[in-house]
């Protein structure tokens, strides 16, 4: 880890997040419902991608010192760590549930969860199937 | 709010919250197991934080621009899901002590956050002192 990666790091994020800001944007404007929709959608996306990229690059999850360091903290730290989002998450699930729809809030929080996991492991299924 | 504008501070929010991200990953140290507490750390205190803004903006202490940037940009920045979702399923498949530390770490995840969410929004929704005087 090098200072100039927290560079790296800190523009993905800014990128991940317009383009998170943005996508919520667009599905907020043709779709009206109660479910949090967009942030599922962002979130289970970005899990694909990340389980994919991080078989791609070699980069094991909790040794981060290994290969490809520009675009391990660029692409994956920064951009998906920026795009995808818990808090938001969260905040949709509180906000549902004060307004009297607390089964849906913890059914959103499990079906986030139960995707975001597939979707990692077949993302990551992918790239070892390319070799 | 033009939407240069409001790019330009989710832009800005994002890459502070990323930043701060990786200085959290940088210095809490993952715990015996491979229990990602870093993520767990970034993503319980942004829940917090974005409770919180939410409860003044709610009470229009704080405006729309800062509430965009720090909610939409800096607490999306902070917080990660898809880091979350993958150490989980990474510790899944390695073994069955890894699969019972993933599922700790995703229940607790989920828990503690939701409860960090709530106690944000009830302590930002309380009317400042001042104006409560008048």
């Amino acid at each position: 880890m090098e200072p100039v990666d927290v560079l790296w790091v800190g523009l993905g994020g800014g990128l991940g997040s317009v383009l998170r800001w943005w996508i919520g944007r667009l599905l907020g404007e043709r779709y009206k419902g109660a479910f949090p929709l967009g942030t599922l959608l962002i979130n289970v996306s970005g899990s694909l991608v990340i389980g994919y990229l991080s078989v791609l690059f070699k980069v094991d999850w909790h040794n981060r010192h290994g290969h490809g360091m520009v675009l391990n903290a660029l692409v994956i730290t920064g951009v998906l760590g920026g795009y995808t989002t818990f808090s938001s998450m969260q905040l949709d699930a509180a906000k549902l549930a004060t307004k009297q729809h607390a089964r849906l809030a913890a059914s959103y929080l499990f079906l986030s969860v139960a995707a975001g996991l597939l979707a990692a492991l077949a993302g990551a299924a992918l790239a070892r199937a390319q070799g | 709010m033009p939407a240069r504008f409001a790019v330009l501070l989710v832009f800005v929010g994002g890459a502070a919250g990323a930043v701060v991200r990786e200085l959290l990953m940088l210095l809490v140290p993952t715990l015996p197991r491979g229990f990602p507490l870093d993520i767990l750390v970034a993503n319980v205190v942004a829940s917090f934080l974005i409770g919180l803004s939410t409860g003044r903006h709610n009470r229009k202490a704080i405006d729309d621009r800062w509430h965009l940037m720090v909610t939409t940009g800096t607490m999306g920045g902070l917080s990660t899901f898809s880091s979350f979702v993958y150490a989980s399923s990474v510790l899944m498949t390695a073994s069955m002590t890894g699969a019972l530390v993933a599922f700790a770490y995703l229940v607790i995840s989920l828990a503690v956050g939701y409860v960090a969410v709530v106690v944000g929004m009830k302590v930002g929704g309380y009317r400042h002192a001042t104006r409560e005087q008048t």
